[in-house]
């Protein structure tokens, strides 16, 4: 269940702008999107029923739009009679064309939104389906915050009081960007891309022991912050543990994984003396470079494999 | 593993003092502390996590706890709730 009503096609805010206009039917805004799915109304207009996905968005492109043009006037009344007979989800008209008056008259009276863009259809129906996959993505809500280190989306995990929400603020205060402190909601994008954004509540506030809570974008100003993130590294913050080993050269990959999909992931020790900010900077500077195919670790290694194949013949 | 349910009554819901209330109570136990609603789960000892559950009156939520103390501390923030945070 994606808990989305049609206002979010118009109130939906930092993803892609539908550039949609209400023109009637408002009451019926709160109405909840139980399927992405898009319907051609072109036959349904022609008085053929039969399968009629009218629970779909309706979608009024150029051709519908010249139908409903031609319609004579005494016909109007009978076609939209039985069209709105159905529970329409919603009608959406491209071209910023506007239906007649009893079409909205209509559309108003049987709780029915309709909108109108400047988009043309296809073009409408490409973004349409982005932001559709979007409500309808698998989500889950991860105690973390999540910052954007060198244009790396860092996960930061660990208990409460490692740090987290300190480690953020100097990051912020080094030039990097918040999108959530403590909770993050990931998005099951496509199969390979987790998206993290914080709740809409919480949006850019961060909790620091001693201070209370504070908003970050209105301290530090709009480039401390960001909407949402992809993330691709995850870090676990974990007081120094004498017992245990600490990844001390790099050269195997971890994986931390999230519905599915995998992110590298590394445990950072925290003990007083070690900066976790510079040490968090570097390891999102190195998945960087990883990603451009450069492994520190291993080339190194390899450089010493080569060294000691050839001191060994001398 | 201890888990409670309860629905919210307090006429203004879990805000910052509630929030804190409950995050002040669950920081003195080493076990973990889960506070649930409609299965997003947030950390009962960060008040951004308690905050961002978005309680309002009428929630039904599940305090979750885990490890040393667990029976006390479910029980004092069941308490605290079904009192409306009047401790």
């Amino acid at each position: 269940m994606s808990n989305v009503k049609v206002r979010y096609f118009i109130e939906g805010s930092g993803r892609i702008d539908l550039q949609l206009r209400l023109i009637a039917g408002e009451n019926g805004i709160d109405k909840e999107i139980l399927s992405g799915e898009m319907n051609r109304p072109g036959l349904a207009l022609a008085g053929f029923f039969d399968f009629f996905a009218y629970n779909r968005i309706q979608i009024f492109g150029q051709g519908e739009c010249a139908f409903l043009d031609r319609m004579p006037e005494n016909e109007k009344e009978r076609v939209y009679f039985d069209f709105f007979k159905y529970d329409i989800l919603c009608c959406i008209f491209t071209h910023d064309y506007k239906p007649d008056n009893l079409f909205l008259k209509f559309a108003e009276e049987k709780r029915i939104p309709v909108f109108t863009t400047r988009r043309g259809t296809t073009r409408f129906i490409t973004l349409l389906v982005h932001v559709i996959d979007e409500v309808f993505s698998e989500t889950k809500t991860l105690h973390a915050t999540l910052v954007d280190v060198f244009g790396i989306g860092v996960l930061l995990m660990g208990k409460s009081g490692v740090g987290k929400s300190e480690t953020a603020l100097e990051l912020v205060e080094r030039g990097h960007r918040l999108v959530a402190d403590d909770m993050v909601i990931v998005r099951k994008l496509d199969e390979s891309l987790l998206m993290g954004a914080g709740t809409e509540l919480l949006k850019h506030h961060i909790e620091i022991r001693g201070i209370g809570i504070i908003n970050v974008r209105e301290i530090f100003g709009i480039r401390s912050v960001r909407n949402r993130k992809r993330i691709e590294l995850a870090v676990t913050l974990e007081e120094w543990n004498s017992g245990k080993e600490y990844d001390r050269l790099g050269l195997d990959e971890n994986i931390f994984s999230v519905m599915d999909i995998d992110v590298p992931f590394i445990t950072i020790p925290v003990r007083p003396g070690r900066n976790i900010p510079v040490i968090i900077e570097t390891a999102a500077l190195n998945q960087r470079l990883k990603k451009m195919g450069i492994n520190s670790a291993r080339e190194l290694d390899e450089k010493i494999k080569k060294w000691i194949i050839t001191e060994g013949k001398k | 593993m201890i888990e409670k349910e309860i629905v919210v009554n307090s006429d203004a819901g879990v805000h910052a003092r509630p929030a804190m209330m409950i995050v002040r109570e669950a920081m003195k136990y080493s076990c973990e502390v889960t506070l649930i609603k409609d299965n997003v789960e947030a950390d009962g000892k960060s008040i951004m996590s308690v905050l961002g559950l978005a309680i309002i009156s009428g929630s039904k939520i599940i305090v979750r706890a885990k490890g040393e103390g667990e029976d006390e501390v479910v029980d004092y923030i069941v308490n605290l709730i079904e009192k409306g945070f009047s401790a």
